[in-house]
This record gives C-alpha cells, sequence and structure tokens, in this order.
C-alpha cells in the first residue's frame, strides 16, 4: 500500500501529467485496490466543500495584489533606492538584489513572482556594470525564494488549510526565520566577494542625500507590508480580509503611477484566474488523496511502519529532512508540498513535533527546491528574464545560497524558538 | 460483518471515551466477534461536518456520527431536535431529544437514507465572555462567535451579532476583542485554554447541546440479519447512548468547577468569574424563542414540523409554537 | 479542428475575464465590510458569499489555465525525449486530465441534485438556497471536462497524423513564469 502510494505518485509524475491530475489518480487507484469504502461516491461533495472556502480565496486575492504590484512600475524605484543603501557592501548591487527580494515578498505570496518582478528589474543593471552574472543572478533567484517565508505567503495559507493550522500564527511564525534568512544572504554574499572580489561588481556608494530622498519610494511597499501583516496581527482583519485590503492599496500604488489601463486590469484578471485554477486543482487533488489517504488507512500503516522502525524523532525528522530535499532537486514547490502534506504532517505531529514549527520547517525545504536543478522554478524564471547567457551560471550561482538554507534548517531544527517565538509571544 | 464507521470529532471526549471503546471493543465483545468495525472519524479523513450524512446516505460508508446540526442544510427540521435554552440539565436534554426521537427517524429515513441508531450528547455549548456580564440581556450588542443556525437566530434576537470562526482561532479573536463571547462545551473551553483569553463563564446551554446522532446507511441496514438488527440496536443503546447521557451532567459540573475554581476538579483550577442565569434570564430566551426564533423556524421547515413538534417536544417541555 | 480550438481558446480567456471579475466584486465586497464594521452595518455573511465566488471562480478557471498550459508538469523525463516522443507524453497527460475531469463532473452532479432534491440552504442565518451557487460551479466543471475531452480528440488525432508540432502548441508545456 505504501510503495504503490510512493512509487505510484513518482511514476505518474515522472509522465508528465498535470501534478493536480496525479493526486486524483493516485486517489483513485487506493480507492479502487485498497479501501473499504467506495469512496468515490462522495467525490463531488469533497471537491464541493474543499473549494467553498473562503479561507482560500486569500490565494487568488494576493495573486491579483501581485499581478497589479508587477505592472504599477513600483519595483524600479524600489530597486535604486534599496541600491542606495546596501551596495556599499562587498558584493556591490547583489545586496540590492536581496533586499529587494525581502521587501517585495513582504507584500507577494509567491516566490516566483517575487524572483520574476526582481530579475526585471536588476538584470539591466548586471549587464551595465559589468557584474559576474553567476552570484548575481543566483541571488535574485534564492532572494525570490523568501516570498512564500516572509507573509503573506500563498503556500503557508494552503498548508494551513490542509493542516487546520492557524494561518495568521503561521504567518507570525514565518516572519523572524525569513528575515534571518535575507540576513544570512547577505553575510554569505559578502564573505564571498570579499575573498573573491572578482565575483561580485563594483561597489556604489551613495550619498547620504540620495539614500534619503529614495526613503520616500519604499514607502508604497512598506506601507503595504504594514497594512497587510499589521491587520493580521492585531487582530483587525482575517488574511482573506488583508488581501483585499492590499488589493484596493495595489491599486491605490498603480493609480499613483498612473498604470491603471483596461488592458492592465484584463491581464491582470487573466493572469490571476490562471494561478489560482493552476494552484487550486493540486489543492483539490492533495484533499482527496487525503480523504483516500486517511479512510483505507495508508496513513495509520505509515505511522505503524515508522513507529515499528524504533527510530528517535530526530532521527525521523532527520531523514524526512533528506526526502524533501532528494524530492526537491525534481519536484516543484507547490507540488511538492501539497503531494507531501498528508503522508507527512501526520507522521511529524506524531513525533510529537509543533505542526506551525514544521510548516516553516516545509517551506524552508521548498524553498530550497526553488532553485536546486534540474527542477528550480526560480532558476528558470531568473534565466527567462535573463534571456542571455548559460543556464548553468543561475544554478552555479544559486549553489552557496541553497547551502545557507541548509544551513538555516539546522538552526531551525537546533532552535525552534526562532519560529515560535513570535506566535507564542504576540 | 465488518462496518466502515465515520466518527464525530476525534479529539473530543465523546470519540475517546465512548465511540471509540464503543466500536473498537464493546460491539465486537458484543457480537462474538461477529459484528467489526473500520472506525475513523470526519475530521481526520478532512470531510465536511456537513457532508458526513450526505455521505452516508450515498453508501460511502456504512455509519455515520455527527453533530445533528451539521446537516441542517438538508433538513432545516432537524434543528428543532436541539433548541437552545429550552433543556437547562441533562435529564431534561435526554427527554427532549427522547421526544424528537419519531421527527428524527422519519428526517433521516427520508432525506439520508439512512437509520438512527441513537443520539449521544456534547456536553452543553456554554458561554465563555472577555467581557463584564451578569446576566442574559447583557449579550446584547456583544459580538459572538456561535455555531448553528438556530443559535445564530437566538442570537440576533437577543440584540447580539452573531460571528462564525474556527475553533482554532477563538483564542486569539476573544483575546483581541475580534468577538467579546464565544459558545462551546465546558471542557473543550477549558482544555483548549479559553479561561487565559476570558473572565465571565455563564454555563447556559446557549448553543443547546449539540446531540450527534449515530446513524447507519438504509440500504446496509436492511441487508443485516434481524438478530444482527436487534444486537447492534441493543449494544448502541446500553453501551453506547446510556454512558454518554450519564457522563454529561457529571462533565459539566466538574467543568464549571475547574474553570471557576470552585468545587471539585481532578486538574487544575482557574479563576473565571462565574454567572448564574436567573429565571428571569430563562423567561426572555423562552419569550424570543416563542414569539420569533420558533415560528420562524416552523416556516423555515414547513409541512407540518411545527405541530409535530409542539406534539412533541412541546409536550415534554412544555413550549408551545404558535401556528396560524 | 483549427477553429474549434481557437474557440475554446478564446472562450476560455473570456471566461477567465468573468471569473476574475467575480473575484474583484468579492474583494468589494469583503472591503465593504471592512469598512462598514466599525458601524456595526456588517452585512453578515460576507465569508459565505466568498467561499462560493472561489467554488465558481476555481472550477470556471481550470479550463483557462487548461488551454493556456498552466497545470503544472513535471518535465524531467519528458524533456528529454525526442519531440515525437513528447508528443506521446502530452497525449498521456491530456487524456488522463480529461479522464479525471469527467469524472469530477459526472461525480459533481449528485451533489447538485441532492441539493435540488432537498431544497437545501446553507447552514447559516443567511440560508442561501445552495443550488444557487452549486449550479454554477457544477456547471465549470462541466465546461472543464468538455474542454479537455475536445483538446483530447484533437491530440489524439494530431499524433495519428504524425502533427507532433501542433500537440506542442494544445497540449505542450510552456516556458512557466
Ligand atoms: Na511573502
Ligand atoms: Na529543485
Amino acid at each position: 500500500m505504501i510503495l504503490f502510494t510512493s512509487g505510484g505518485l513518482l511514476a505518474l509524475l515522472a509522465l508528465s501529467i498535470p501534478v493536480g491530475v496525479v493526486l486524483f489518480l493516485l486517489a483513485f487507484g487506493l480507492d479502487a485496490f485498497f479501501s473499504p469504502f467506495p469512496l468515490m461516491r462522495g467525490l463531488g461533495q469533497i471537491v464541493w466543500s474543499s473549494s467553498n472556502s473562503a479561507t482560500l480565496i486569500a490565494i487568488p486575492f494576493f495573486v491579483l495584489l501581485g499581478q497589479i504590484l508587477v505592472r504599477s512600475g513600483v519595483a524600479q524605484k524600489t530597486y535604486s533606492a534599496l541600491e542606495a543603501w546596501f551596495s556599499w557592501l562587498p558584493g556591490g548591487l547583489i545586496h540590492a538584489n536581496i533586499a529587494t527580494a525581502t521587501l517585495f515578498s513582504a507584500t507577494s505570496g509567491s516566490s516566483v513572482a517575487t524572483a520574476a518582478t526582481v530579475a526585471s528589474v536588476a538584470t539591466p543593471q548586471a549587464d551595465r556594470l559589468g557584474y559576474d552574472p553567476k552570484l548575481f543572478s543566483g541571488a535574485i533567484a534564492a532572494g525570490g525564494t523568501l516570498g512564500i517565508m516572509i507573509p503573506p505567503s500563498i503556500n503557508l495559507i494552503v498548508y494551513g488549510f490542509l493542516t487546520e493550522t492557524s494561518i495568521p500564527q503561521l504567518f507570525l511564525a514565518g516572519l523572524i526565520p525569513g528575515l534571518l534568512l535575507a540576513v544570512l544572504f547577505m553575510i554569505v554574499t559578502a564573505v564571498i566577494c570579499a575573498l573573491k572580489p572578482s565575483l561580485g561588481g563594483p561597489g556604489v556608494s551613495a550619498t547620504w542625500q540620495r539614500r534619503i530622498t529614495g526613503l520616500a519610494d519604499l514607502i508604497p511597499l512598506l506601507g503595504l507590508f504594514g497594512t497587510i501583516v499589521g491587520t493580521i496581527y492585531a487582530g483587525w482583519a482575517t488574511p482573506t480580509e488583508a488581501a483585499a485590503v492590499g488589493v484596493a492599496m495595489a491599486f491605490a500604488i498603480a493609480a499613483t503611477q498612473k498604470a491603471i489601463t483596461r488592458q492592465m486590469l484584463i491581464e491582470s484578471l487573466k493572469g490571476t484566474v490562471k494561478t489560482t485554477a493552476m494552484i487550486m486543482l493540486v489543492v483539490i487533488g492533495a484533499y482527496v488523496l487525503n480523504f483516500v489517504l486517511t479512510a483505507a488507512g495508508v496513513s495509520r500503516a505509515l505511522q505503524d511502519f515508522l513507529q515499528g522502525l524504533g527510530w528517535s524523532p530526530l532521527a525521523m525528522l532527520l531523514v524526512i529532512v533528506l526526502i524533501y530535499i532528494v524530492l526537491g532537486f525534481f519536484i516543484e514547490t507547490l507540488s511538492l508540498m501539497v503531494a507531501t502534506i498528508p503522508i507527512v504532517v501526520p507522521i511529524v505531529v506524531g513525533l510529537g513535533y509543533d505542526p506551525l514549527w514544521f510548516g516553516i520547517l516545509m517551506i524552508l525545504l521548498v524553498e530550497m527546491a526553488l532553485i536546486t536543478p534540474p527542477v528550480g522554478l526560480n532558476l528558470y524564471v531568473v534565466q527567462g528574464v535573463r534571456k542571455s547567457g548559460p543556464f548553468t551560471d543561475v544554478m552555479i550561482g544559486a549553489i552557496p545560497y541553497a547551502i545557507t538554507m541548509l544551513v538555516m534548517a539546522g538552526l531551525l531544527i537546533l532552535f525552534p524558538a526562532i519560529a515560535l517565538y513570535l506566535p507564542t509571544h504576540l | 460483518e465488518e462496518l466502515s464507521v465515520v466518527g464525530s470529532w476525534s479529539g473530543l471526549p465523546l470519540h475517546k471515551q465512548f465511540e471509540k471503546p464503543f466500536w473498537d471493543e464493546k460491539m465486537p465483545a458484543a457480537s462474538d466477534g461477529g459484528i467489526t468495525a473500520n472506525l475513523t472519524t470526519h475530521d481526520q479523513m478532512g470531510i465536511n461536518g456537513g457532508d458526513v450524512f450526505r455521505m452516508l446516505g450515498q453508501g460511502v460508508f456504512d455509519v455515520g456520527m455527527t453533530v445533528a446540526d451539521y446537516a441542517v442544510s438538508d433538513a432545516p427540521a432537524l434543528e428543532g431536535l436541539d433548541v437552545p435554552l429550552i433543556a437547562t440539565d441533562a435529564d431534561s436534554a435526554l427527554a427532549m431529544v427522547e421526544a424528537a426521537r419519531p421527527l428524527i427517524d422519519d428526517i433521516f429515513m427520508d432525506v439520508f437514507n439512512a437509520k438512527v441508531l441513537g443520539v449521544a450528547p456534547y456536553p452543553p455549548q456554554v458561554v465563555f465572555c472577555n467581557a463584564e456580564i451578569a446576566a442574559l440581556e447583557d449579550l446584547k450588542g456583544k459580538k459572538i462567535r456561535a455555531s448553528g443556525r438556530m443559535t445564530g437566530k437566538l442570537l440576533e434576537a437577543l440584540g447580539a451579532e452573531a460571528v462564525s470562526i474556527s475553533f482554532g482561532e477563538v483564542t486569539g479573536a476573544l483575546q483581541k476583542g475580534v468577538v467579546d463571547c464565544a459558545v462551546t462545551g465546558a471542557g473543550s473551553g477549558y482544555s483548549a485554554g479559553w479561561w487565559e483569553v476570558s473572565t465571565h463563564l455563564m454555563p447556559i446551554p446557549l448553543g443547546g447541546w449539540d446531540p450527534v446522532v449515530t446513524a447507519m446507511n438504509l440500504d446496509r441496514w436492511n441487508s443485516l440479519s434481524a438478530a444482527d438488527q436487534a444486537l447492534i440496536q441493543e449494544a448502541v443503546e446500553a453501551e453506547l447512548k446510556a454512558p454518554a447521557w450519564e457522563m454529561a451532567q457529571n462533565a459539566l459540573e466538574t467543568d464549571i468547577a475547574c474553570l471557576t475554581g470552585n468545587g471539585d476538579c481532578p486538574g487544575e483550577k482557574r479563576g473565571m468569574t462565574l454567572v448564574e442565569a436567573s429565571e428571569a434570564d430563562f423567561d426572555t430566551a423562552r419569550e424570543l424563542l416563542v414569539s420569533e426564533v420558533l415560528p420562524d423556524w416552523a416556516s423555515r421547515s414547513g409541512g407540518d414540523w411545527g405541530q409535530r413538534w409542539n406534539d412533541t417536544v412541546g409536550e415534554v417541555t412544555g413550549v408551545q409554537i404558535p401556528l396560524n | 479542428m483549427k477553429a474549434l480550438l481557437s474557440f475554446l481558446q478564446r472562450a476560455n480567456e473570456r471566461l477567465a475575464v468573468a471569473a476574475g471579475l467575480l473575484l474583484l466584486v468579492s474583494v468589494t465586497v469583503t472591503l465593504f465590510d471592512i469598512v462598514t464594521r466599525p458601524f456595526g452595518l456588517s452585512l453578515g455573511g460576507t465569508d459565505e458569499l466568498s467561499g462560493y465566488a472561489m467554488a465558481i471562480a476555481t472550477s470556471w478557471g481550470v479550463s483557462y489555465a487548461l488551454t493556456s498550459l498552466a497545470h503544472v508538469r513535471i518535465d524531467l523525463v519528458r524533456t528529454r525525449c525526442s519531440s515525437r516522443l513528447q508528443a506521446l507524453f502530452d497525449m498521456v497527460a491530456i487524456l488522463s486530465l480529461a479522464g479525471v475531469a469527467t469524472i469530477i463532473a459526472y461525480r459533481g452532479w449528485p451533489v447538485l441534485s441532492k441539493t435540488i432534491e432537498t431544497n437545501a440552504t446553507a447552514n447559516t442565518t443567511l440560508e442561501t438556497p445552495l443550488w444557487i451557487p452549486q449550479s454554477l460551479w457544477f456547471a465549470g466543471w462541466v465546461w472543464f471536462a468538455l474542454s479537455a475531452l475536445v483538446l483530447a480528440v484533437c491530440v489524439v488525432v494530431f499524433v495519428a497524423s504524425g502533427k507532433s508540432e501542433e500537440v506542442q502548441d494544445v497540449a505542450g508545456m510552456r516556458g512557466e513564469v
């Protein structure tokens, strides 16, 4: 049964069948061969109930917010303002890449969107100033991954939905690890470039006057972040309501840049529906699979099997982390999360770990999957924007950051408080 | 015979203390191993409480157990089984449910293609407030987390606002003042730490008793031998239903003692302020029920449900819905 | 067949805009709820309506995601194959998708038919008659199944006549952003 599930999952995915469809097929197969219940009679009811959700509608709201923001032209100004503050460090503009990605992460729910936005404003600079393309583009790919760790985060909404963990609490838990990771990225960049200056580029110092006046350009994004996250933490708004406010603010920002047109609106809506539907097919598939796994007793069989091994919880956790790293080479973020949550989370919780904490650890691991080849969505996004130079540049450039993420995973396991401090103290 | 059984909330005492031992041990023992069960719960399967009886009717599983109130979408008449505030102790709640039993049987037969085996209570759904209250009328203008349509309507009639948020978000919402009060079982509120974020406890069943119906798919039921049917029926009656009702009243007293720090509590005592409802409070509630909430329910249910209720539940509880 | 495929593409684009507008309405209702809350004017039931909007936007959006090749697929083995073999991969993918879509639509019907039979209303104070959101939701999945079946038939015909490039166009993979 366990073999059928995991083998079937990998085989169907390798056939390049859409991930959402794979989850349904697996559920049908398990139902037909292993279930004492004729589960599929209830399929329609599950599809209706899982998509009829005021929690999940936060996803299209956050996607729409991002679509509008990208088309508003605010990214360019943000980048120049942050460049003035950070590019004196060894590594120069690379720090501006990371800082811009961090700030965009704080308003965007998606890593891919964050990477795409930063890449579009940063890559022209690299060519102009003659940066070594590897570390430069690797930093964008890695910085972009912060989009799903620093709240808001679509992936955390999905995790919270599927595991019945509080989404505001998850958002709180992601904040410190996200910022810490951004700082670690900068430290690693500075160390590498101090040791080997040719990997970076010319440091650019800016006058204090430019720095101060540039701060005004950060107001839109900081205001957006403050509103979204602030209202959720204060308990004034649910994540869905905060996302709706965010959409309104994004419209306002786009309006001040005179970027709102009929065409822009239509493109934003189409983009939103496309991304949402893609995510939802996978989420509903996971929901159906979870139903079958539980009903057919697979989850219990797996837990019994693992308990039978008699390993310590930590050893078990490390094996799970290892599995994520390996799967992460081949499977894209959301699919990796959603396909494994129904199987892994009950086990981890059974081992005595906090589901809130594990959510953050899982996000970190799928962030890593975004920048590990051969399937690393953010690598492709950055390469897609670059349009020149070999793909391996981005791949190699991302390696130091992937290692940093591993270090971060170790820190998170050793000091769970990094994630749990805010949720328990606020 | 192996039955696939979907139980009520896996984390609550009703499941852990009664449903699980019943299906795992007592039922097989009573039938000398002839009837066994494959037990899971709706929350573990990730299905909506409201879908349990629909799926039962479709034959997705053989036995379903869940709060009747979750199924009122398909059968508004079911709301009449659990009218808030008219049964103040377990005995009268049992009497109310027993009186309603013929109605419940009919509804489950017609709407869900199912045979009712028994009805067991959750503990009464009482009120936790993070605001000073002294009587029922103080709920006026408050934002209150409650579930169930009839409770919502009663709150509206009281001049309060019914807010629906999931159980897990309630502590945060009480703490931050997103809601002023919340309704749940005293024991659930105790173990979820609601005493940390609220000050006043009003132990009246504002949310009713949330009776849990145990029902079997009718086709499956008819496929069983008469002997097996009788065996199951007896076992549910004696080993599941009776002990669950017996427990209900004691559990409430213990939980109140624990939450307020007055009386016998096996666990740690907390210091919530106990707000006793007065006779006047119950009169107010009854008045609102009779004048607004129940007539509204009767017209929502249609048919002769109002009359049938008056003749059964109304007879036992002394409440009569004015019908025209 | 070309005409049919391009009709499908355009129809799905229109539907996507409509679904997007539904989401925008939902944003507006949510905002209205937040703004009026301090004055005690809150509508109540915003969550419920948002849920319906989500279910409907999802069921109508999946077809657009399909015709714009947005449903995520793992490309690991497929990229290493010749374009003729890739067309076979695409055919397997669209056939399984069409199969699953048909099953979802088929299993969706009992939900709506039970609702109509019992005249079900939402378990809320709003008492929304559930047949309204559920028929819109169900129609979306039926449309998805139809779209997928049309695509599947076209792809099978293309594969049979050796037109790998056409397969790539209607059921291939896009370097996704
Ligand atoms: Na984010
Ligand atoms: Na990867």
